[in-house]
């Protein structure tokens, strides 16, 4: 196990930065809209968004050995853009949440509703079940090895290394005010209408 | 009767200023000009600055000759770009290919940063791009920081000019304008995540007006038309809007580089500012302002965002006189004698930004003259 454990992390190591450009669009937006000076709380958010990314990674190793158990070696061609879409509509109903009549400079600055609070999970979701070139190598010997057990170590594995690439997002969070949570808002609208329409009209193909 | 002695002193200060700038630009243009074309071209171009600075000096509206000079020069890069992409008798000078964009740079940052991580990794650590362009563009943030959109850059030039077409505007920006005016913040931190994830241009591909061509665009219909519908909306906020609202709608609001430059551009020590305590809070300022960079604060005096880029509109609009430009928020100390006037804040930050205004400008300007003088002169 520690071998294949091994494996998996080495594969995250060198690959860890295409994980991070794919992350950043999910998770920076929304520590700049939500984000406060505080580092604890920051924190929090980013964990949240491990966890939704662990849950995805989980779910995949286990679909990918039982697929590769039962000799399956191909995913629905929906679940990527319809991940992206559910993700995009979830950041603009954010943005949208928050839209200000008030006098306030910006936008969007209403109190957030307790729901979008575990965005980050949904986030690190979608994040995970995105078949990047550095998944997809890893989904593949998963296929190959056809055992959950080993499957949950391996994608364990790359799961922890590709999150070192990740953490660094946290270190401007110190910095956080109020005018860089309003510009955060309109980035996260942004960036919420940029994956629904990629996954919209990739869902139309 | 002959011109009284203070318009005389006057003249002669102007005309030392305009000497001031004229040497700097003539070094610059005919050297950059004159490396394909005959540097009589780039003599013309820096007799022009020069024009532009003696008007500025003499009659102390700073923004009116500026707007002159600005869009002339977005007006000849329009010129010899098009006609060159168009025409083979029109030869790009200077720049032999698609010309280097400012623009694209902010957006596409981190994936520059990313590129040369990798020829850093791969040895090729001579080539490593800051070194060369980097140091340019840090050159010029020192030197005109903010002052780049409005007395250099070859885009910002057209609705700049735009805007001031009419004389009164047929549609009132409100609050709105205001409160989206973080846009290009957002724009920008979205353009250079996307870009990022997707190793694709992505402000460029999905925005950028100035490219005129669906060539680049993607192959996929909804997403081309897509593409196609936010280039022509850009196109709209870039010549229709500024004459329908006497703003800069597309630097206010579409422009990532003008967020990024908001931000380096404290690397600047010029500033407009406003004397403290003295505003009556008429808002005219905040009325002429072409790129909404003024604000009411709380009481409603005027406030200077950090969006300003020291166009100079704000100082003749405001009855008391109350804007002025400053370095580090002084004003530079009098100093008296008829050539006192040079050493303001003011007369510094206009020489600063029209030498790098017309060095810049080098590059295509004189070569716009010369597919003039081409063009004229075989009708």
């Amino acid at each position: 196990m520690p071998a294949i454990f091994s494996e998996g992390f080495l594969l995250g190591l060198s690959t860890g930065f295409y994980c991070l450009s794919a992350c950043l669009p999910l998770l920076a937006p929304y520590l700049l809209a939500e984000g406060k000076a505080v580092w604890k709380f920051n924190f929090y958010i980013f964990m949240q968004f491990l966890g939704g990314r662990f849950a995805a990674y989980m779910l995949f190793a286990l679909l990918a050995s039982l697929a590769g158990k039962a000799g399956q070696y191909s995913l629905p061609a929906w679940l990527l853009p319809a991940s992206m879409a559910v993700c995009g509509l979830i950041m603009v109903a954010l943005a949208a949440g928050r839209v200000s009549g008030g006098p306030g400079h910006c936008l969007l600055n209403k109190d957030m509703n307790p729901f979008f609070k575990r965005l980050p999970l949904a986030l690190g979701f979608a994040t995970g079940i995105s078949i990047c070139p550095p998944f997809a190598a890893g989904f593949i010997r998963l296929l190959e090895m056809a055992d959950i057990a080993k499957g949950f170590v391996y994608f364990g594995g790359f799961f922890s290394a590709t999150s070192l690439f990740i953490s660094p997002v946290l270190l401007g969070t110190p910095w956080l005010g109020g005018r860089v949570n309003e510009i955060g808002r309109l980035t996260l609208l942004l960036t919420g209408l940029w994956y629904a329409v990629l996954g919209l009209t990739g869902l139309l193909k | 009767m002959g011109p009284n002695p203070s318009a005389r002193k006057k003249a002669a200060a102007a005309g030392v200023f305009a000497a001031l700038v004229f040497i700097p630009a003539l070094l610059f243009s005919t050297m950059i000009a004159g490396r394909e074309i005959s540097r009589l071209y780039g003599l013309a171009w820096a007799f022009f600055a020069a024009g532009t600075a003696y008007a500025i000096s003499y009659t102390g509206r700073v923004s009116f000759y500026r707007r002159i000079f600005f869009s002339v020069s977005a007006l000849a890069f329009l010129l010899h770009f098009k006609l060159s992409l168009f025409g083979k008798a029109f030869d790009p000078s200077c720049f032999k290919d698609t010309p280097f964009c400012h623009i694209a740079m902010a957006p596409y940052f981190l994936n520059y940063l990313y590129q040369q991580y990798l020829a850093l990794m791969s040895g090729g650590w001579k080539l490593w791009g800051p070194i060369t362009l980097g140091a340019a563009w840090l050159f010029v943030t020192i030197g005109l920081g903010r002052g780049w959109c409005s007395w250099a850059c070859f885009y910002g030039g057209i609705d700049d000019g735009l805007s001031a077409l009419p004389g009164r505007p047929l549609l009132k920006t409100g609050r709105w304008a205001l409160k989206a005016r973080d846009l290009p913040a957002a724009l920008l931190i979205f353009a250079m995540l996307a870009s990022l994830a997707t190793m694709l241009p992505v402000y460029c591909l999905w925005l950028c007006p100035f490219k005129l061509t669906g060539s680049f665009l993607d192959q996929q219909g909804y997403l081309r038309g897509l593409q196609y519908a936010l280039m022509f909306f850009a196109l709209a906020a870039l010549v229709l809007a500024p004459l329908l609202t006497k703003k800069r709608i597309f630097c206010s609001f579409l422009c990532p580089f003008a967020a990024w430059q908001a931000f380096w551009g404290r690397l600047n020590p010029f500033r407009i500012s406003i004397e403290e305590g003295k505003c009556t809070g008429c808002r005219r300022c905040v009325a002429v302002c072409p790129t909404l960079a003024i604000s009411c604060a709380p009481g409603g005096k005027a406030e200077i965002l950090p969006y300003c880029n020291l166009c100079g509109q704000c100082l003749g609009a405001c009855p008391a006189r109350l804007h002025t430009y400053t370095a580090f928020g002084l004003k530079l100390p009098a100093v008296e004698g008829a050539l006192g006037r040079l050493v303001s804040a003011e007369h510094i930050f206009v020489f600063s930004a029209l030498l790098l205004g017309s060095a810049f400008s080098s590059l295509w300007a004189p070569a716009a003259l010369r597919d003039l003088v081409k063009i004229f002169g075989t009708h």
